[in-house]
């Protein structure tokens, strides 16, 4: 099956400073899941995902942005969501990995628990640059 | 000899004063009124405006020479026109058409000038340089102020809403329900813990329902507010009935890894309701059933 007229093709950017660009950029994941015509607890999870990193960055980086991307094929059904700041970087990237570790007082859940929700989850964190790249695939029915 | 180039706009400032704020002053009107109707107060409006003319007028017969005159730093001009944009801005104006007041002036100026300057076209051409100059500046000046304005305006609403999201009821003696709504940051994290002890040291709750029906997203972070809340209230000696957790909600938060382990929790309010009334020994039943 093509892909919809409606199915948008090319990639959303948006910048992260603010707590409202949080509420915009998983709004906008929420919004592209459902137009690939995933359910609501995939909508749910990639918001929740994209809630997690964008929070993040605004955390340690305080500024970034992120792209989000159709990445449907005849076979899948597919969303990518690239973040990336320049900020001081992950110090120990498997030890921020693990359940429980945090630096800030917060659970220690984010970065296991969003990896946990997502089908691809890529890191590069270095000072000055942090990439991180998730995606939703599902074969479609 | 001193150049007077500017001298036209004097005399136009001084001698037909009334007419320029006649003229001004319909036509900034006729526009606001078919847009904003019943909104503005004429008489203010032109007694403003007369006010603005007024000063606009000082600026030139204080000045020497053909270039534009400063507008010096103690000048009420500012001032003045902020007060009208910042007033057009809380009644919600566009700020094109608070704009458009300054603007018209200038219209209104440059077609007196065109038809009086009857020297050379430099003449002319220096005049309209020295209005454009002071009523461009007096532009972006109203155009600071309106944006203030609206800013303030803003700033008032978040904080309305900040206090009204998250209201704390008492529904029955010794239990309450606390509904959050909408997005939980640190700040409004805070702000409901507050007043969650609060309402719990007030009326002595055995039993507290916390209803995330309204919170869009559970995340990690949010997570951790609500943990937080809940410890603090417990310690205060209330149990707690979670409700209004969606499905995926759940499914999500499991694979976050994070669980409210001691925490009674009901998909539905109803549920909850019904569970913390038994927790203080009560039930509902149908009247003579």
């Amino acid at each position: 099956m093509a892909p919809s007229a409606a199915t948008p093709v090319v990639p959303t950017r948006i910048q992260i400073t603010e707590q409202m660009d949080i509420v915009r950029a998983r709004a906008e994941a929420k919004r592209l899941v459902g137009l690939i015509g995933l359910g609501p607890s995939d909508q749910t999870r990639l918001a929740t995902a994209v809630s997690e990193l964008a929070r993040n960055i605004l955390q340690y980086a305080g500024k970034g942005q992120c792209e989000i991307s159709n990445i449907s094929t005849p076979a899948e059904l597919g969303v990518r969501i690239v973040f990336e700041d320049s900020g001081p970087g992950i110090p120990d990237v498997a030890c921020a990995m693990r359940d429980g570790y945090s630096t800030s007082g917060g659970l220690g859940a984010g970065l296991p628990g969003t990896q946990r929700l997502m089908d691809r989850f890529e890191i590069d964190s270095r000072p000055g640059r942090t990439r991180v790249s998730i995606a939703l695939i599902r074969r479609r029915l | 000899m001193p150049s007077n180039r500017l001298a036209p706009i004097r005399t136009l400032l001084s001698r037909d004063r009334e007419t320029v704020a006649e003229e001004w002053a319909s036509d900034v009107l006729r526009a606001w009124e078919r847009n904003y109707p019943n909104m503005i107060s004429q008489d203010e409006t032109r007694h403003q405006m007369g006010r603005l003319l007024a000063e606009i007028a000082t600026l030139f017969a204080d000045h020497d020479g053909d270039t534009p005159p400063k507008i010096p730093a103690d000048s009420p001009l500012p001032g003045l026109a902020g007060e009208i944009s910042a007033s057009r801005a809380k009644l919600g104006f566009r700020p094109t058409d608070t704009a458009h007041f300054v603007i018209a002036l200038k219209n209104v100026l440059t077609r007196h000038l065109v038809r009086m300057v009857e020297g050379s076209q430099l003449d002319l051409v220096v005049c309209l340089a020295a209005v454009d100059d002071v009523l461009d500046r007096l532009a972006l000046m109203t155009f600071d102020a309106y944006v203030e304005a609206r800013e303030r305006v803003i700033a008032q609403q978040s904080l309305s809403l900040v206090e009204l999201s998250s209201p704390v009821v008492r529904l029955w003696d010794q239990v309450i329900l606390l509904p959050l709504v909408g997005i939980i940051d640190t700040v409004r994290a805070r702000q409901f813990t507050e007043r969650l002890l609060e309402a719990i040291s007030r009326y002595e709750a055995l039993v507290t329902i916390i209803d995330v029906t309204g919170v869009p997203v559970f995340d990690t972070g949010v997570a951790k507010h609500i943990m937080k809340a809940i410890e603090a209230a417990q310690l205060l000696g209330t149990r707690i009935v979670m409700t209004g957790l969606s499905p995926e909600g759940a499914q999500t938060l499991t694979k976050l890894n994070v669980g409210f382990g001691e925490v009674t929790s009901r998909a539905s309010l109803r549920a909850g309701v019904a569970e913390a009334l038994r927790m203080i020994g009560r039930r509902i039943v149908a009247i003579g059933g």
